[in-house]
Order: C-alpha cells, then sequence, then structure tokens
C-alpha cells in the first residue's frame, strides 16, 4: 500500500510522456528508426559514369586531363566518351560522374556561352566566374536532394594568371594549384604534390609528362578507367585540346603478380 | 514488419543470392571539411586564427585553405564544418553586408554582424547551415569583441572560444590560461597582445598533433583600429 | 549513447623525472545524474603501481578484483613484485579474453619499475590493446579535453612537485568541459620512496 500511494499501483508515471526525463540525456525523436517510417525516396544515383579527372598548372598555364570511358556500372559501356568541355580560348571543365547530368549541364553552359556571345559587350566566362556559377548550380541542386552527380574541375587562365577549381555534387569547392577527383586523389595526386614539391614551378613539358605518367597509372590500377585519353592545355596561346591520346603501356610483370586467385 | 522478418522474407524467395539489385546509394547532402577557429576578445584588438586544411575523410583537398573571412575593416568571420554550406553562407553575408552599406552609407558594427548573422542561421532551421560560427571584431566601444555561435543561430558575446574539429581540445586551455579557471587567487588582468598571439601557436602546434583535421598552417587575424593585420605560422602538414 | 559513457570518467598518467603520476575524478553518476563524488576509480597493485578503470562502474569494480586475484596468483607463484610492463600484459590478457563480450573499461596503469624505479605509464582500449608512452596517457570520457590539455602542459623532466600542478591542472580544466566526470579529483605521486595521494576540490556542476 505505501508503494502505490495516490498514483496507484504504477507510480505518478512520466512527467512528460515522450518528453525528456529529470537527470536523463534527451534524444530527440525522428533521428533514425523511431517510426519504422522510410523517407520517400527522390534521390537519383549515377547511371553511367566517368573516373578520374587530373589538373594541375605549370607556368605560363593549366593543364587538364580525363579518360574516355563512360562506365556503366562495372561494364565498360562507351569507351569514346569525351569528359572535357572547352567553354572557351580561356576556360575548359573536365566531369567526373553522371555522364548524363555532365551532358545537360554542357548543353546549359554552351547555350549561356552563345548569350553572352551575343551581347557583344566583350565580356565572356572566365574560370574563376564559371567556378562561380557551377558551384551554385550544384549547391541549388543539393538543397533541393536532386544532385547533378559530378565532381567539376575548372581549369583556365584569369589575367594571364593559372586556374583550377573544384566542386562536387554538394556545392564543396575550392581552388588548388593541383587537382584531381575520384581514383585520382588517391593515386595520382600525392604523385603530383610530390613533383610540384620537388621541381617548383614545372614547364609545359614536364607537365604532359607528369599527367602521362599519371594517366597510364590509372590505366594500371582503376579498374574504372581507359587507356584512352584527352588533355587540354590553357596558355595564352588558347586551348590545346588534345586526343585521344593512347599511353604505351607496358604488362611484362603482370604475370608475376600472384595470389589474388 | 521489422527489418529482420524482412530480410529472412527475402532470402527464401531469393534463390539466387549473388545476383541482387545494386544497392542505391542514399544521398548525404552533407559532408564535414574540418578545421578549427579560435578567437579572443583584448581590450584594444581581437585576434581570430584558423588552420588553412580543407579535408573530407582521410584525404586533403587543399593546405592552403583558411576559415577566417574578413567582412569589413573592423570584422573577421570565422567558418567551418561543410564547406559547401560555408561558401553559401560567407556569400549572402557578404551580400547583405554590402545592401546595408549602400543603404545606410557605413560599415555594418560587429554587434549587428552577429545579430544578422543569428537570423540568417535561423533561417535555416529545418535544413541547418552545417557551419560553426565566430565572429571577432571591434565593438562601438573599440574594444575588442567575440561572438560565438552554433550551427543554427543561438549566439552569445564571449571573450575567448574555440569552434571546430580541434575545439575540445583547445578550449579547456583557454579557460585555464585566459579564464583562469582553476588557479587560485587569480587576478583577472587585460591580455596583452604578444601573450595572446603565443599561446594560440601553442595550442594550435598541440591540436595539430592529435587532430588530423587540423594541419599545414595556422593563420592569425588581429583586428585593431588601424585595420586588420595577418600573420602565418607553420603546423604539421601530415 | 556508448555504454563507455554510461557512468562518466575522466583518467590521465603522466611520467617525470624519476617519478609518475596518475590522477582521476571522483564522480559516479548514471548518465546526468550524480550519483557519489567519493568513487574509486584508481586501484593500488603494488607499493608503486596503480591501475586507473574509467568506464562502466560496475565492471571497473569487477575488473579490479579480476585483476587483483590474478596479480596475487601472480605474486604467489613468483615470490616477488611485478613488474608495470608485465602488469600491462596481465590487463590485456584479462580484457582480451572476452574480446567478443568486453568489459566496458578503457584502463591506465602508471608505476615504478620494482627494481630500476624506472617510470612506467601506458593505457589501452576495452580489448586490451596496448599502448605505452614516454610522456603522458589518458582515458575517459573527455579524452579529446585531456588531449588538448596534456600536450600543451606536459614537458619532459618534471619534478614531483611541477608533476602534481600539471597533471592536477590538466585533469581539472579538461573535466571541466565534460558534463558526465569531474566533482573532485584525485592525484597519486608515484616516487621510489614514497607515494602521495592528494585529493583536490573542483567545482561542483
Amino acid at each position: 500500500m505505501a508503494l502505490s500511494g495516490m498514483f496507484g499501483r504504477d507510480g505518478p508515471g512520466p512527467l512528460w510522456g515522450g518528453g525528456p526525463t529529470p537527470g536523463l540525456f534527451y534524444n530527440f525523436p525522428g533521428s533514425r528508426n523511431t517510426s519504422g517510417m522510410e523517407a520517400k525516396q527522390v534521390t537519383q544515383s549515377p547511371v553511367v559514369t566517368g573516373s578520374s579527372v587530373l589538373g594541375l598548372q605549370f607556368k605560363g598555364g593549366v593543364i587538364i586531363a580525363a579518360d574516355m570511358l563512360g562506365s556503366y556500372g562495372s561494364l565498360a559501356r562507351y569507351r569514346n566518351c569525351p569528359r572535357l568541355l572547352k567553354v572557351n580560348d580561356t576556360t575548359v571543365i573536365g566531369a567526373a560522374g553522371d555522364y548524363a547530368d555532365f551532358q545537360h549541364l554542357s548543353s546549359a553552359i554552351e547555350q549561356r556561352v552563345i548569350d553572352e556571345e551575343c551581347m557583344n559587350d566583350g565580356f565572356a566566362y572566365t574560370p574563376t566566374s564559371l567556378h562561380c556559377w557551377l558551384t551554385r548550380v550544384l549547391y541549388n541542386r543539393r538543397c533541393q536532394f536532386n544532385p547533378f552527380w559530378n565532381t567539376y574541375i575548372v581549369a583556365g587562365l584569369e589575367n594571364d594568371q593559372p586556374y583550377l577549381g573544384y566542386v562536387d555534387k554538394i556545392g564543396m569547392a575550392y581552388e588548388a594549384p593541383s587537382l584531381a577527383c575520384g581514383f585520382g586523389a588517391y593515386l595520382a595526386l600525392p604523385i603530383i604534390r610530390d613533383t610540384m614539391d620537388k621541381k617548383g614551378e614545372l614547364t609545359k613539358e614536364e607537365a604532359v609528362d607528369l599527367i602521362d605518367r599519371c594517366m597510364k597509372l590509372l590505366y594500371y590500377r582503376d579498374a574504372r578507367s581507359l587507356n584512352k585519353y584527352q588533355l587540354a592545355i590553357i596558355t595564352k596561346d588558347g586551348v590545346d585540346l588534345r586526343g585521344p591520346i593512347v599511353s604505351e603501356t607496358n604488362w611484362e610483370i603482370a604475370h608475376m603478380i600472384k595470389g589474388y586467385e | 514488419m521489422a527489418f529482420s522478418d524482412m530480410m529472412s522474407y527475402n532470402s527464401m524467395k531469393q534463390p539466387l543470392q549473388d545476383y541482387q539489385a545494386p544497392n542505391q546509394l542514399h544521398f548525404n547532402p552533407y559532408d564535414f571539411n574540418g578545421g578549427t577557429i579560435l578567437a579572443i576578445a583584448g581590450e584594444d584588438y581581437a585576434l581570430i586564427a584558423t588552420d588553412t586544411r580543407l579535408s573530407q575523410g582521410f584525404s586533403i583537398h587543399s593546405h592552403d585553405n583558411p576559415k577566417t573571412y574578413p567582412l569589413s575593416s573592423k570584422t573577421v568571420l570565422g567558418c567551418c564544418g561543410f564547406h559547401g554550406d560555408v561558401l553559401t553562407l560567407t556569400k549572402v553575408i557578404s551580400a547583405r553586408l554590402q545592401i546595408f552599406e549602400k543603404d545606410h552609407n557605413k560599415q555594418m558594427p560587429t554587434s549587428s554582424v552577429a545579430a544578422m548573422l543569428s537570423t540568417i542561421l535561423y533561417y535555416r532551421r529545418f535544413f541547418p547551415y552545417y557551419t560553426h560560427n565566430l565572429v571577432a571584431g571591434l565593438d562601438d566601444d573599440g574594444k575588442g569583441c567575440v561572438y560565438s555561435f552554433d550551427p543554427v543561430g543561438s549566439y552569445e558575446r564571449e571573450v575567448f572560444r574555440a569552434k571546430g574539429s580541434a575545439s575540445s581540445m583547445l578550449q579547456p586551455l583557454l579557460d585555464n590560461q585566459i579564464g583562469g579557471k582553476n588557479q587560485q587567487g587569480y587576478v583577472a588582468q587585460p591580455l596583452p597582445l604578444e601573450r595572446c598571439v603565443t599561446l594560440v601557436k601553442d595550442v594550435f602546434t598541440s591540436a595539430a598533433e592529435r587532430d588530423i583535421y587540423t594541419g599545414d598552417s595556422v593563420q592569425i587575424s588581429i583586428i585593431t583600429k588601424d585595420g586588420i593585420k595577418n600573420e602565418r605560422f607553420p603546423l604539421r602538414r601530415d | 549513447m556508448s555504454i563507455l559513457a554510461y557512468n562518466g570518467a575522466a583518467i590521465m598518467a603522466m611520467k617525470g623525472k624519476n617519478c609518475v603520476a596518475i590522477a582521476a575524478d571522483r564522480r559516479f553518476g548514471v548518465q546526468a545524474q550524480t550519483i557519489s563524488t567519493e568513487f574509486e576509480k584508481i586501484f593500488e597493485m603494488g607499493p608503486q603501481l596503480f591501475v586507473g578503470l574509467p568506464g562502466l562502474a560496475t565492471d571497473v569494480q569487477t575488473v579490479f578484483q579480476r585483476l587483483k586475484f590474478r596479480l596475487n596468483i601472480y605474486e604467489l607463484r613468483e615470490n616477488r613484485r611485478i613488474k608495470p610492463k608485465t602488469f600491462m600484459s596481465m590487463v590485456s590478457n584479462l580484457l582480451y579474453e572476452r574480446r567478443f563480450g568486453p568489459y566496458f573499461v578503457e584502463p591506465v596503469i602508471a608505476g615504478l619499475d620494482p627494481v630500476t624505479s624506472e617510470p612506467y605509464v601506458a593505457s589501452m582500449d576495452l580489448i586490451g590493446c596496448p599502448m605505452e608512452t614516454n610522456d603522458f596517457v589518458v582515458s575517459g570520457t573527455c579524452s579529446e579535453q585531456m588531449y588538448g590539455m596534456c600536450e600543451s602542459l606536459w614537458e619532459p623532466n618534471l619534478e614531483p612537485d611541477d608533476l602534481f600542478e600539471t597533471i592536477s591542472q590538466a585533469l581539472m580544466n579538461a573535466f571541466d568541459r565534460d558534463a558526465v566526470s569531474g566533482w573532485g579529483a584525485v592525484v597519486y605521486i608515484i616516487e621510489k620512496d614514497k607515494v602521495t595521494k592528494r585529493f583536490l576540490k573542483t567545482r561542483q556542476d
């Protein structure tokens, strides 16, 4: 009897049902699996995808490269996909991730370049302005939970100074003297950073050699890559878009790799 | 249906377990890009420091990305967390500051910047900017001031505050060395700038030892009535 | 919330010149509610050997009792004092025996070698992965804060009095930024010929 008192057998009950209890931490509801309801899925996932894009600055210019494979999951589906887009004589963009999203944005950018040209006011996209615009477009789509599933690398010259910018599907963006996305960030970027640290400013030839070495490395080790790539060199003379380039590979020691069967 | 029930139900219906549809990637609109910021208010100065590393998981995106943003000649914003939100937030703030300047023909005072930032953050209460913010500057009397914010806009004026990935390592030391906590017979005295700068270098060096998201270098901005002066100090780069 | 943080604790150990120190907070709580401010988390395992056990309070006491049992057996069989490093292996073994149903404690060990009086500190995770260091070890619910304090305050070759001040300041300022540890502290300074135990009065909130 003493135990039940005025509240009956079960005591006074909780102070605030479903709410905080004195002396305990309060866990907000809805953080995970409280009701068993799943959120409605509006998000796409990438379909045909491109892998790494590499970019680096050298004396008087920028170089950017991407291979030409469009993967469909693990299937090497399209073997002739250009992933670099020349925007104008000072700007090139490279895209990784969903290829359709890239094509969609490519047409949007090309139309804007035409519109800008029609103004005939002497203004055109600079790498900085295009990078900034891409940042806003991608951030806006992530806020609608319907992202463009891409990572873009913007390369170009702004007032004769090399420019390299990065932006991904959630609108995370920055500038750096060397950039890579996808597997390139793990496999190629350490080599690029190391070379640039040791040699200081690279010449154009050194930069092209370095890119070729890195693209070859990616072909050896990234399963979603292809031995056929495009390269764009942006200097004050304009854009030199090269490719498709097939780099020479050596498989002599491949038969010695054992133990992964 | 409970999750475990669904699992067993599916495995009975599907004899070919190896060949299943690929899992749908869930889109996560947030990420964490690290970074630490620290601000201290002095008698006639304010100091705000940031490391310059931008990272994501175990990769370092940039070695040279300070997370302080000068807003006027006497106000600096420190902003870290998800870098996409940081970029957007700083753009919104500078647009609002420009509008204010055109409307009123003067720069916005630090206290008003802080109040405005609070409303900007709360505007996104239900899809927040994932950013940790500090506003450092001089108040209307020319004294140093620091305002610290949570990601959804609750804020207060303080004398010293650390925010970001190594904040929990820095804050107790500031409590001790600037706040005089756990020191018997401590008498509060104005903190000389030189001692402040040395302390900041020390705590960032310590934080870089233990926090992988803090490193490369620390940039210290000192705000006085003569303007903003910047100083760099190297940290470990691994 | 982690079971390791259910009761709250903060323990650290530091090396000095021919001495070591180990310190802990004194709170025993259940999540946010404080039950006692006189809880023992540091245990004497020899004249110059101590172990600190932060974590789930029930496991703290069980692990201490089982360690004490094994230690007694060891000393009866060997007829000598255990070395800190050997004791560390003993703790590690005890914890790893429960690899897939662990005791929720992350021990800190501090002591002087019974023969050479060499200082020794070590810590380990809840399944017994050990870490020996030359400076300091920390463990508990405010380990980040403790790392921040120790990394800034500690320096090599501290004399016993300076070591006491350093470890006390490091611990107090660290747990003052943690809601589930604090409420007073205890510090042991272990020297060749004496062990000094001091209680610290701290803020009670």
